[in-house]
């Protein structure tokens, strides 16, 4: 196999996803949009406004947490250690293993979807309440290793993870964000 | 302003698939993908004015897209770099395959990629830019993006090329 061929084998699956958004919904939301731009200022307000409050909560908060006596899970791919404080720490070396994952941050009482391929199921709906106070209580610092402080999380909420990036120069990541709890997303 | 609707129209379907795929490639997953990529569809449509006459509007939907989830990761999203950032993923599980919509080992294999060698092989091989447009987009010179695509293609090899081998009896 040469360049070219593995050029094709890369190209190829370009076609394997389809954007199944008919025109017509796209051009309904662009009306919307267009529309409001003549009332300038309001929407990109409320952005800016909602940003600065997370950078400045995020800012506030500590970074780090007392050690208690951890009880480590300990597996080559991840390590889900629970702290005498009852905050879980999980820090992922390798995207391996979801469900193994999935299996002990359920055990340690977070309810959880832990999706490193393919879809996140789709009983999985966002959190609605989630706001950037209640994800630095949920989470804390921006680590890693990821914290979670399950006695954060509201009623009917629970974690999801999965695969992310950061935006520029990106080391690899794993993307934490908070979902409705179901039986069919994480378990409970 | 009906007038720039079949343009539009015509614009969607011819692109739409590749800029899906180009988003998932950052976003990892689809579901994500198609709400971000619909969202600056909607954008594209409401300035269609200007992005008609953007060099690549292809290339300007994806990046209002991949934008917008910087947006949405800042609020929403808490994401920690994994401690080993270079093992991404081993081979998935057969479950695990079955799920994703792409082949996972091209998918692991382009994720391992450093960013800037994933964008450029993002709209070079499936948005089909130019060297030219390509740099234009990415605010590099043509010969970086010549360099980060030969760069990308030979960690690509060295990552799909000796299971591949195995596989074609000789």
């Amino acid at each position: 196999m040469n360049d070219d061929d593995l050029i094709t084998l890369v190209r190829e699956q370009r076609g394997s996803v389809e954007m199944t958004t008919p025109v017509d919904q796209i051009i309904g939301r662009g009306r919307v949009l267009r529309a409001r731009r003549r009332v300038p200022g309001l929407a990109a307000g409320a952005l800016a406004v909602a940003a600065a409050a997370a950078l400045a909560v995020t800012a506030l908060l500590p970074g780090s947490h007392p050690a208690g006596r951890p009880l480590p899970a300990q597996l080559t791919a991840w390590t889900v250690t629970r702290q005498a404080d009852g905050t879980i720490t999980v820090t992922v070396r390798q995207l391996r293993d979801p469900a193994g994952l999935q299996r002990t941050l359920r055990a340690d009482g977070v309810p959880a979807s832990v999706t490193f391929f393919g879809h996140e199921p789709r009983a999985c709906q966002r959190y609605p309440k989630v706001s950037a106070i209640l994800m630095a209580e949920v989470f804390g610092g921006h680590g890693p290793p990821l914290v979670i402080h399950p006695k954060a999380l509201p009623h009917g909420a629970g974690v999801q993870l999965s695969p992310g990036h950061y935006p520029h120069g990106a080391p690899i990541a794993l993307a934490a964000e908070l979902v409705q709890a179901s039986r069919g997303c994480t378990g409970t | 302003m009906g007038t720039n609707r079949p343009d539009f129209a015509e614009f969607y379907r011819r692109s739409k698939d590749e800029c899906l795929f180009t988003v998932l490639l950052s976003v990892g997953d689809r579901d994500t993908a198609q709400e971000l990529l619909a969202e600056a569809f909607a954008r594209a449509w409401a300035s269609w004015r200007t992005v008609s006459r953007h060099p690549a509007p292809a290339a300007w939907v994806v990046r209002t897209a991949l934008n917008a989830h910087v947006s949405r990761w800042r609020r929403h999203r808490r994401e920690v770099p994994l401690a080993d950032p270079g093992a991404i993923a081993d081979r998935p599980t057969a479950g695990e395959a079955f799920d994703s919509p792409v082949d996972p080992r091209i998918m692991a294999a382009l994720l391992r990629l450093p960013e800037r060698q994933r964008q450029v092989v993002a709209l070079r091989l499936f948005l089909d830019l130019d060297t030219a447009r390509t740099a234009a987009a990415l605010g590099i010179a043509p010969g970086t993006v010549q360099a980060h695509l030969g760069r990308a293609i030979a960690a690509l090899r060295a990552d799909l090329m000796p299971e591949r081998q195995k596989e074609t009896p000789s």
